[in-house]
């Protein structure tokens, strides 16, 4: 638990209108470390990811992320490429791929820089810029590789089933070279066999690539075997948080999940 | 085999007799003030000659038409319909474009020299003219649409203002205009085109900026909103733009680098070349675009831009450089139309002028370069000629009317264009199977 910060979330509130969605929620992520966010349905998990990433702006409380760089930087009021160039990858609950493009132009898209405009090296395509694209290429097949689509590379992504459109996902956000990944409900719509497969990729995206994670999820099988950490949220707060095992002991999140007399009416 | 009368076909039936009553009398004669049954009159009564081959009441040749509609549809051939077996070889068509990279090289070297020898088949004056301000021209003007619509997919109905914009600001350079020129004396419509590409250019970033936040439908009440905007100013700003009667001394291209001189004057051709020259320079420097990863990264935020802020692609800046390349093109066309025409009038920047050129690019394929440019080709020619030589029973007030009903065939059987491009024509697929997700869907919050 020494390790440095990756995200700070300290005392955030975000409504609409009169509806409470999160409530002076504190969320704290590390460097290298597989977090996941678990609550019932409406906890505001998903608020908390569009949140995390620029998409709403909470009204009160601090978000700060830590970069590559180790250089800190308030999400809040930035725009979502800000928070995605600054190191913060992510994955959508309906899979959001560029559907009329192949895999391997998908995570292309991930891959190039967007910074610059280079409208000029576009048209002329000089050495320089020709140089990057094969380069540019040679990462997304080596991540196409790392993901298991290598053989899917010139197939439409709209083709995919559920599981490798996760994996493009994952392909297309790691190419963005980011610190954190955020994966917001992975596993959802996919069976068995892929579903363990998932568990892996996530693992390793981890070990071998060092990228921070942060995963949605409601399948608490995968969520128990992959997170080192979990918060649990319920009705915008974080009603507990703790190791998995912890978790699992806890009266409040067996209350929150289950019902009971004390929380039920809340 | 259906039975021809079932209920069913009796329905079908009674529906294409209505269309074609419908068409009849559209396309029948123009009414008039004091007689207002005469159009009535002329559409069923008329007697016209058909080829020569003969001579019968229109109102007949149609029933008939529609009769052998209603009969292909109906009847099995092929294991459907004759009209489902046209339909099917129509929208199975691209499959004969060269798929093969050197076919295409060959197709496209071709083309270019075939472009390049045209004036020498066309000796029709009306042509060689058309050929320029009419063909040219407007592919050129298509491309850069294209740029915006096809790349970007931003809905643009003012974009007529940018080459207005093009044309008043060669006007300006060259001493045409009321207001003083900007270097104290009338400069060569040559020197007009960088400072009307960067004013068009600028004016893009400036409308673009503060609108291209907005999407879809509003977007292009804005643009068109320009549009008018420009069109008003131009008439209205009488000490700057010379108002309504504009100005008619602009003078043509020239340019004389040492012992070298020469002068574009009247004839078409010179200016021909002048045109085609740039536009393939613009058709190339599009094509690398779209090729590059602004081209992606204008993809992908045309299919989701959610997901394509999400890997740190700012969809404002790519929208902007979108507008700004559009009407950097644009305003170039505005330059030539300028120095070929020697004059500008406001009355030549309508609404319609934008719908036109969006047609021209829906028609060949949006997204597509070489299909815009060819659809541009087609649809003009065969406008020119409609208008040059108009066949018995056309009249001319009611092209628009044709180019609408065109382009609703169009939707029906080739949504993507004549020549589709590849990406386009996979949304259009995906579309039709409901596939995929435009920006109508802002977030997963259903699952929540």
């Amino acid at each position: 638990m020494s390790s440095p910060l990756i995200y700070d979330v300290k005392n955030i509130t975000l409504r609409f209108g009169g509806v409470v969605s999160i409530n002076n929620l504190s969320l704290e992520h590390r460097r290298g470390e597989i977090l996941a966010v678990i609550g019932p349905n409406g906890a505001g998990k998903t608020s908390l990811f569009n949140s995390l990433t620029g998409v709403y702006q909470p009204q009160e409380g601090s978000i700060d992320l830590f970069g590559a760089d180790g250089e800190k930087m308030s999400v809040i009021g930035k725009k979502p490429h800000r928070v995605a160039t600054a190191g913060v990858a992510r994955t959508f609950q309906a899979s959001r791929m560029f559907n009329a493009m192949t895999v391997f132009e998908n995570v292309k898209a991930g891959a190039e820089n967007h910074r610059g405009l280079g409208v000029m090296g576009a048209i002329f395509r000089g050495p320089g810029t020709r140089r990057d694209d094969r380069e540019t290429d040679a990462q997304v097949l080596e991540l196409l590789e790392f993901v298991g689509l290598r053989d899917r590379a010139n197939a439409i992504s709209a083709s995919l089933n559920y599981g490798d459109r996760r994996r493009l996902e994952i392909a297309r956000g790691l190419a963005t070279k980011p610190s954190a990944l955020l994966l917001d409900e992975p596993a959802a719509g996919t069976n068995p066999s892929e579903k363990f497969e998932l568990t892996e990729l996530i693992r390793r995206v981890r070990d071998v690539r060092g990228v921070s994670i942060l995963l949605i999820e409601h399948d608490m099988k995968l969520v128990m075997s992959l997170a080192e950490r979990i918060y649990v949220l319920n009705f915008g707060a974080a009603i507990a948080s703790g190791t998995p095992a912890e978790i699992r002991a806890n009266e409040d999140v067996i209350a929150a999940y289950l019902g009971s007399q004390k929380q039920g009416g809340k | 085999m259906k039975s021809l009368l079932s209920k069913q076909s009796l329905k079908k039936l009674g529906g294409i007799l209505f269309l074609t009553a419908l068409v009849e009398l559209m396309t029948g004669g123009p009414g008039q003030q004091l007689t207002p049954n005469l159009g009535l009159k002329l559409s069923f009564g008329e007697r016209v000659s058909y080829f020569g081959l003969f001579v019968t009441q229109r109102w007949l040749v149609f029933l008939t038409l529609g009769l052998i509609i209603f009969v292909l549809s109906s009847v099995t051939w092929r294991n459907g319909s004759p009209v489902k077996y046209v339909r099917g070889t129509v929208s199975g068509f691209s499959k004969y474009v060269p798929r093969n990279k050197y076919a295409r090289a060959l197709f496209i070297v071709a083309l270019v020299v075939l472009v390049f020898l045209m004036p020498t088949f066309v000796s029709n004056a009306y042509w060689r003219a058309a050929m320029v301000e009419q063909v040219a021209i407007y592919v050129l003007l298509a491309l850069g649409l294209n740029v915006v619509v096809g790349f970007a997919g931003l809905l643009d109905l003012g974009f007529v203002a940018f080459y207005a914009i093009g044309t008043y600001t060669t006007a300006w350079i060259t001493g045409s205009l009321p207001l003083a020129p900007p270097f104290h004396h009338a400069l060569n419509p040559f020197w007009a085109i960088p400072i009307a590409i960067a004013i068009a250019m600028a004016s893009g970033i400036l409308l673009g900026a503060p609108t291209l936040r907005l999407r879809g439908d509003y977007l292009a009440i804005v643009t068109l909103g320009f549009g008018e905007i420009i069109a008003v100013l131009a008439n209205n700003l009488f000490s700057v733009t010379g108002g309504a009667t504009g100005t008619n001394q602009i003078p043509h291209f020239s340019f004389h680098v040492g012992p070298f001189s020469y002068l574009w004057g009247l004839d078409p051709v010179p200016y021909y070349y002048l045109v085609i020259g740039f536009t393939i320079l613009f058709f190339i420097a599009f094509h690398f675009l779209n090729e590059s990863r602004i081209g992606r990264s204008w993809t992908a935020i045309r299919e989701d831009e959610v997901a394509a802020e999400s890997i740190g692609i700012n969809p404002l800046k790519f929208k902007v450089m979108a507008f700004a390349i559009g009407a950097a093109s644009a305003g170039f066309a505005g330059v030539i139309t300028a120095g070929q025409n020697n004059f500008v009038t406001p009355d030549m920047f309508t609404l319609q002028f934008s719908i036109n050129v969006l047609v021209l690019v829906i028609f060949g394929g949006m997204g597509s370069i070489t299909g815009v440019s060819l659809g541009a080709v087609v649809v003009q020619v065969v406008t020119m000629q409609l208008d040059h030589n108009p066949p018995s029973g056309f009249i001319p007030q009611d092209l628009f009317m044709y180019l609408g009903a065109l382009l609703v065939v169009m939707m029906i059987f080739r949504p993507a264009g004549l020549f589709p491009a590849k990406r386009r024509h996979r949304e259009f697929g995906q579309a039709s199977q409901g596939i995929g997700h435009g920006n109508e869907v802002l977030m997963g919050e259903t699952n929540e």
